[in-house]
């Protein structure tokens, strides 16, 4: 094995140079960890390549389709060991030099980039003209763009912004045959040809691996302010009806667990964390209206404004993302939207006021944290729970051997064999990201 | 893909086969009956189908097309037909299966902000059915009153309204689909994200080529508490066109912007007679801004500023429905209006970055100039997208060949100033022999795998989207619209 791995690299070696090619041991350590939590066996004999542009991208998925080399595609990594376990993998690839801006056309509001671009950078140059990429997902500093898309991972701001498929308007990607393929465009309207940004979208690298995306971005808020509201779940319930129902604007609405809650020491009992960002006058009126509602459902009303909003943000995120001593398990949810305090709720309860939940009100997605003591019984209860409510379970991170003791995926439909066409279709050598997708795709 | 070309079909036995799944009532043959669906909204192209097909529920759809899977027969889905791009245009031989019957709305759940609705129910029906709760269901085409989702999910239908909350994918959650070998499938969802392949997003805008949806479940969004319209007058175009980028600039994202130009001003003053367009404008510009008052009336304010800095003659402003609905409604019967100027009219949907609608505009002007024709603009400016108008007279021989041609200029000229062939009207069969002006061979490949994993035998809406040999290698099958006189564009 070693031996092959060997000749892999010096292959590489010979068509991009040594300075694209790292064998194992020169790996750094953080991203030997994100391989080995992805890959079942064999990760101590990859190798990593880092193509400088998309031809060069083009040409090493080409050779591995030649060599019937398994390909992990890679961006940062950072959420590289989501989903499904990879198996035999020959050869990472990684788009973290692809990170060019190719066009921002400001005054049209898109960007198009390079799959490996940071979005942190990104956003700093858009910042710069006053415009964002309206996406608030996890790994924030070193989610790359095409990572984003391949996990279709967006966050708070789906209330007002809809997810990484709805603010994606093009894309280019190298086929499992080394070919260069695009669809959509750099316009924000366009319905020429299939729309292959919606089936990249949240593909796992199992398709084709994304080489360019053209987002639309949005103007920069004026002003932001966050209204955090504490109780006990019906009285939750109902603030949270009274403001989907209401012409208020929010650009997130989060409910978060009671656990969230009393580590972040905000109170006791169940949150729903709104966030308005508008025009000044607008976000001033949407605040009092929102609190207004609380006062009168007996709920513990706060407000966030400037750097203490920041902050409140960065810290529900971490309740989430911030990495432990020991492995967490975390698991994507979705679920009919007047379920979601009923799940959280089941949530405290099977976890004894421990589980980590937020759940976005209006789309019935979020995320879950659990630590790994029961965590098996608890992601089985939590499923069958979201399941009866039109939804799903999937986990996301997780111990390899925890992986293996059940469905990662949670695919509960009939459209199974479609999917397995399309794969077969776009990828018939079966060549990237083995198994890490539904059923084993 | 195998398409059977002039076989021989012995029809009798399956018109009976059909009839035992939909009923004598269910199935169109005769000749003059069919004329109705020789064409959709493109009315250009015309091919009479062999036999139109009406059922009412999923499992007719799917009972239908393995008949036509059986008998190897190309089928085409319809809706309401009102397509402007030759989506639902029948081929020679084919069967056609009509929606129109599936008009149920089968789930409203208000809480959820959710609608399931069969693909015959009319878009602004959704609307209607939950505007009493203070709901809307967002894309709203200028067909909406007669124009069915089913066929809005086939071309992922716009409207005035998706600058800011988007096309009809973007309010798709999920769909039950009849796939060509008559099989059913349910992708997404109530709620968005499933595991697996996005095929919701995949399947919205695939032009009937990939199969038919039957039950669709939409979004439906709040009403904003408060909506005004801007309507502001220009003495020259540009100065429209810039106060779009201004506005746009200044971070204000209408729910929409159009810009009518002067022959369409005077096209829609002579047929509905708003007397809210000032016939001697070289632009009109609408815009429309929503949210809580507070922030209507302060992007009220600054819209008009920068209008009238831009060199804005007048500014209307309306809050009230009724005075919003009339300002709309010369925008609205735009298309129509054009067909009273001029004995014909052939609609074109390139989409622009909007940084370069001035120069985008003069080249039309010199196109129109150079081939003789009139042209009326009017356009989505919010998001680029245009609908130049093209007036002609169809009774002249080979005018609408130049007329062809001379879109086909216009549609490049998008592409070459890095736009789309098309917005929101969907390729079809107009746009098809073009597709290559945007997408490389492999371009085209690709998107072909997806059509060859739904749609192996290629009998579903065969000749559409892609470019083939023989269809674009020869002149467009156009044949007179003048003895059709009577069927309604939209």
């Amino acid at each position: 094995m070693i031996q092959e791995t060997k000749a892999i690299a010096q292959t590489l070696t010979d068509i991009l140079g040594p300075a694209a090619v790292r064998d194992w041991e020169n790996i750094e350590v953080s991203q030997q960890k994100h391989i080995s939590e992805t890959v079942s066996s064999g990760t101590t004999s990859t190798c990593i390549v880092y193509p400088n542009t998309q031809s060069e991208l083009a040409q090493v998925i080409a050779c591995a389709y030649q060599q019937r080399w398994r390909v992990l595609p890679c961006g940062s990594s950072s959420k590289l060991s989501w989903g499904g376990v990879a198996k035999g993998v020959d050869v990472v690839i990684s788009t973290s030099r692809l990170n060019r801006v190719i066009e921002h056309a400001v005054g049209d509001l898109t960007i198009t980039v390079e799959a490996g671009a940071k979005l942190s950078d990104i956003q700093a140059i858009l910042a710069a003209s006053g415009q964002f990429i309206a996406l608030d997902p996890s790994y924030p500093q070193t989610a790359t763009i095409g990572g984003i898309v391949a996990t279709a991972d967006a966050g708070s701001l789906r209330q007002r912004y809809g997810g990484v498929r709805d603010m994606l308007l093009g894309i280019s990607f190298v086929r499992a045959d080394g070919q260069i393929a695009k669809a959509g465009g750099r316009v924000v309207k366009n319905v020429a040809g299939y729309d292959l940004m919606k089936l990249f979208t949240g593909s796992f690298g199992t398709l084709g691996m994304i080489s360019q995306a053209t987002f639309r971005v949005y103007p920069l808020p004026e002003a932001s302010q966050t209204v955090v509201l504490i109780g006990i779940g019906d009285a939750i319930a109902l603030a949270t009806k009274t403001l989907l129902a209401s012409a208020l604007t929010p650009t997130a609405v989060d409910l978060r667990s009671t656990a969230v809650v009393t580590n972040l020491g905000l109170g006791k009992g169940m949150g729903l964390i709104t966030r308005f960002q508008n025009i000044t006058e607008s976000i001033k009126q949407q605040s009092t209206r929102l609190l207004e509602v609380g006062q009168t459902l007996g709920l513990q009303c706060s407000s966030y404004t400037g750097n203490d909003e920041a902050e409140l943000w960065q810290k529900l995120a971490e309740q989430i993302w911030a990495s432990g001593q020991e492995p967490e398990i975390i698991c994507k949810i979705g679920m009919l939207p007047t379920a979601a305090v009923a799940t959280l709720t089941l949530l405290d309860n099977i976890s004894h006021q421990q589980g980590i939940g937020l759940i976005h009100a209006g789309s019935g997605l979020g995320l879950l944290r659990f630590n790994p003591e029961n965590a098996l019984n608890c992601v089985t209860k939590m499923r069958s729970h979201c399941q009866s409510h039109s939804g799903f379970l999937t986990v996301l991170e997780a111990p390899i051997s925890f992986k293996q003791q059940l469905d990662v995926w949670g695919y509960s439909g009939n459209a199974l064999d479609l999917m397995r066409q399309i794969k077969q279709q776009f990828d018939p050598e079966n060549i990237l990201s083995p198994h890490r997708f539904v059923a084993g795709i | 893909m195998i398409i059977q070309e002039k076989q021989q079909i012995n029809w009798q036995p399956i018109i009976k086969q059909f009839e035992d799944v939909v009923g004598k009532n269910g199935v169109v043959q005769r000749r003059e009956e069919l004329l109705t669906y020789e064409c959709d909204g493109l009315t250009s192209y015309r091919q009479r189908p062999a036999v139109v097909v009406l059922p009412r529920t999923t499992e007719q759809v799917a009972e239908a097309v393995k008949i036509c899977d059986r008998n190897q027969i190309p089928w085409v889905a319809r809706g309401a037909g009102t397509g402007l791009s030759g989506g639902a245009l029948p081929v020679e031989n084919c069967v056609l299966i009509v929606t129109a019957l599936m008009k149920k709305i089968l789930e409203i759940d208000l809480e959820n902000q959710r609608v399931v609705v069969q693909p015959g129910v009319i878009n602004n029906w959704v609307t209607q059915a939950v505007s009493g709760a203070g709901f809307y269901y967002a894309p709203d085409p200028s067909s909406q009153i007669v124009c069915s989702i089913g066929g809005n999910v086939a071309e992922n239908s716009g409207g005035v309204h998706c600058l800011k909350y988007g096309v009809t994918t973007n309010h798709v959650l999920g769909l039950k689909l009849v796939l060509p070998d008559g099989s059913i499938v349910d992708v997404g969802s109530s709620v968005p994200e499933m595991p697996g392949y996005d095929i919701t997003g995949l399947f919205v805008g695939s032009e009937g080529t990939l199969g038919i949806a039957t039950e669709i479940t939409l979004r439906i969004l709040k009403t904003a508490e408060s909506i005004c319209v801007l309507l502001a007058d220009f003495t020259n175009i540009e100065a429209a066109g810039a106060s779009v980028s201004d506005i746009i600039g200044s971070g204000i994202i209408p729910a929409g912007m159009e810009i009518m130009d002067n022959l369409s001003i005077n096209a829609v003053e002579d047929v509905v007679a708003t007397g809210c367009y000032p016939r001697d404008a070289a632009a009109i510009l609408l815009v429309e801004v929503d949210g809580l008052e507070v922030e209507v009336a302060a992007n009220k304010k600054r819209i008009a500023e920068i209008c009238t800095k831009n060199g804005a003659r007048s500014i209307t402003t309306a809050n009230d429905l009724e005075t919003r609905l009339k300002l709309w409604k010369g925008r609205k019967a735009a298309f129509a209006a054009a067909g009273h100027m001029s004995p014909d009219y052939y609609v074109q949907d390139g989409v622009i970055p909007r940084t370069q609608l001035s120069f985008v505009l003069q080249e039309i002007e010199n196109l129109s100039q150079k081939y003789g024709y009139r042209i009326a603009n009017v356009f989505h400016a919010g998001d680029g997208n245009l609908h130049p108008l093209i007036l002609y007279d169809n009774s002249v021989p080979g005018a609408l060949e130049k007329v062809e041609e001379l879109g086909g200029d216009i549609l490049k000229l998008c592409v070459k100033v890095g736009g789309s062939l098309s917005g929101e009207h969907g390729i079809g069969a107009d746009k098809k022999c073009y597709m290559p002006e945007m997408f490389t061979e492999i371009d085209l490949e690709t998107m072909q795998w997806v059509r060859q994993v739904f749609n192996p035998k290629g009998l579903a809406n065969p000749g559409k989207i892609f470019p083939t040999p023989r269809t674009c290698g020869e002149a467009a099958n156009a044949q007179s619209a003048k003895q059709f006189e009577s069927v309604e564009r939209f």
